[in-house]
């Protein structure tokens, strides 16, 4: 049957076909190869503009990265073979779907679309307090196990610290020692009032799944002259202190007393990654 | 506003995470549309419905994608003839059973050896027996979107019978039956329009057949890529304005643990090749059980796949899945619980 009808096809093309090659038919194929490039395109921004992240843990950038460059070169090759072939005609009949192509094509370009105008944001205290912070933090395998010892106190970041505390969850071991941490201010209804949370996001695979952490920060007066979301760097000592928690319960904590609190602008890579 | 943008930031986020998945399962389909044989590969799959499902849920492992590239290979399989009691264990099995998500599962939980062991023998117990019941109904069209159950019925009924063979031989002129007037002028019969593969590939070149490749793989990734956007959108949308704290703060006992992880793992809808250090995150307050069901559950169903899926089957057999794999997870996670 197939072997049958080529030679047709092949005859007819030369003639009537090709002349009434409709131009429905042309205006899919580029609407196609439009869909293509904008996400070839949109990959590409995030690759190189480093947005990329605020949405995925940077382990999966060359998988994003091959997906935008095999996007563009679908679109290339089909363009190429499109004029090259005079024989080509690009199989579009609408076998099993259930949406229309035409409504597909259209939410795939507007959301691509989208994406280039609109630039992703940073997470922010709202997300933290809807997601809950979590102090237990499970340690990673790729985590070294010298770590507590390896790191100098004025070294480690929040993740550090919490892993620390998590490896040895003693509080008052810590205590006295100096650190040097940045993160967002994160206002926990259960602190009291001359405390905020120093913290951050980790990610372990992209946005969706980014649990933030954090640290208590001990003010001398009211702690709201802080704003949400506002990046600090923060120098201080540690000290350990009974706060309440979550159930109401006091809990010793190690808490951190800055001597100097440092605005600074939202760093490009916000996110600790869950292997860091 | 502001939850606006962010709902839009982890739609973006899901879409990015998933799209080089679902580029890598809608390649896979369509070189299985050129390479395999469909009449080879349906007399290599076991009539018994048992050993069929058990062969569909193992065949995941010649194919490392997750729950967004496993959909395309599924269909291809039902466009194959391949039964949809096979498809259903492929579907459900191939997220897991695969060497990228296993070894990704044993990278997390490596001190926890029983958690990768128990979510590959579950997975595969839960897939196996879905793909069993599933292929008691005989009838694809209760199954199947009506347009892929018209095809499948007439690859597997049509092919090979003694009356088509007649009417090869006769001009198709005087053959009786309802013909369709194709693009080249010349009439073809309407059921072999069925049964021919989507493109007749096994009569062209290389180049041509190159060229098909390239069309399949470009009409898949538009089809499923509208899919996932509706998917990613609803998942974003839920991941906003759900708080997970309700989720987590609904684990107060066993029971009620691995219920609240099968409905966090049906919520973040997050990969099946990295869901293991996600759940790795819930390890230090959750039971190992709701975190086994967490795996089990999380790359079968999800509300990002479900909206793929549904350019497999009907709705309702989508919500018999769904409720099928929760009560499996369930019973099994909550035995491993006590058991251990």
């Amino acid at each position: 049957m197939i072997n049958e009808q080529l030679p047709t096809r092949k005859k007819n093309r030369t003639s009537s076909v090709i002349k009434l090659k409709p131009k429905k038919h042309n205006w899919s194929f580029w609407f196609d190869n439009l869909v293509l490039i904008s996400w070839g395109c949109l990959l590409l921004k995030y690759a190189v503009t480093g947005e990329y992240k605020l949405l995925i843990h940077p382990n999966y950038f060359w998988l994003m990265a091959v997906t935008s460059i095999s996007l563009l070169l679908i679109s290339g090759v089909r363009t190429v073979l499109f004029f090259r072939s005079f024989n080509y005609v690009p199989d579009n009949s609408q076998h099993l779907t259930l949406f229309p192509a035409k409504f597909s094509r259209t939410l795939l370009l507007g959301v691509a679309i989208a994406g280039l105008i609109i630039s992703p944001n940073v997470l922010t205290s709202k997300t933290a307090l809807q997601r809950g912070v979590t102090e237990n933090l499970p340690l990673t395998h790729s985590q070294p196990e010298s770590f507590v010892t390896g790191t100098k106190p004025e070294d480690r970041s929040i993740i550090d610290w919490v892993r620390t505390l998590n490896a040895y969850p003693e509080p008052d071991a810590y205590q006295g020692q100096p650190a040097k941490v940045t993160g967002f201010v994160l206002h926990l209804p259960e602190l009291p009032e001359n405390y905020f949370l120093i913290s951050r996001f980790i990610v372990t695979c992209c946005a969706v799944d980014a649990y933030p952490i954090g640290i208590p920060v001990q003010l001398q007066g009211d702690s709201s002259i802080y704003p949400s979301d506002i990046w600090l760097e923060i120098t201080g000592t540690m000290a350990t202190v009974n706060l309440p928690s979550k159930n109401h319960q006091n809990q010793r904590k190690l808490v951190l007393v800055p001597t100097a609190i440092k605005q600074i602008p939202t760093p490009k890579d916000p996110y600790f990654k869950s292997d860091q | 506003m502001s939850q606006l943008h962010n709902a839009f930031t982890l739609f973006l986020s899901l879409l990015v995470e998933a799209m080089p998945f679902l580029l890598m399962g809608v390649v896979v389909s369509s070189s299985l549309l050129l390479l395999v044989d469909e009449r080879k590969l349906i007399t290599k799959i076991p009539s018994n419905p048992f050993l069929g499902a058990l062969v569909g849920s193992c065949v995941g492992f010649l194919f490392p994608v997750c729950e967004c590239g496993n959909v395309p290979v599924a269909r291809r399989l039902l466009l194959k003839g391949v039964s949809p009691g096979v498809a259903i264990a492929f579907l459900l099995a191939a997220p897991t059973i695969n060497p990228v998500v296993i070894w990704s599962t044993w990278v997390a939980f490596g001190d926890q050896p029983q958690i990768v062991i128990f979510r590959v023998i579950f997975s595969l117990a839960i897939a196996t027996i879905i793909g069993c019941i599933f292929s008691v109904q005989k009838n694809t069209k209760a199954l199947l979107q009506p347009n892929l159950a018209r095809r499948f019925n007439v690859l597997v009924n049509g092919r090979g019978s003694k009356a088509e063979n007649h009417q090869e031989s006769t001009p198709l002129l005087l053959q009786s039956g309802t013909f369709l007037l194709g693009t080249s002028g010349s009439p073809q019969r309407m059921e072999a329009l069925l049964t021919e593969p989507l493109s007749p590939v096994a009569a062209l070149t290389n180049s041509s057949k190159f060229q098909s490749f390239l069309d399949n793989v470009v009409l898949e990734l538009r089809e499923l890529g509208g899919m996932l956007i509706i998917g990613s959108a609803i998942a974003a949308v839920i991941q906003v304005f759900v708080p997970r704290e309700i989720v987590l703060s609904l684990s107060h006992d066993t029971i009620s643990s691995i219920i609240a992880m099968m409905l966090l793992a049906a919520i973040v809808s997050i990969c099946s090749t990295v869901d293991s250090f996600f759940a790795l995150s819930f390890a230090a307050t959750f039971t190992n059980g709701s975190l086994l069901a967490f795996l089990i559950f999380g790359p079968t169903i999800d509300i990002k796949a479900i909206g793929l899926m549904a350019s497999i089957f009907k709705p309702k057999i989508i919500i018999y899945i769904f409720m099928i794999v929760a009560q499996l997870t369930f019973l099994s996670t909550f035995i491993y619980s006590y058991l251990s």
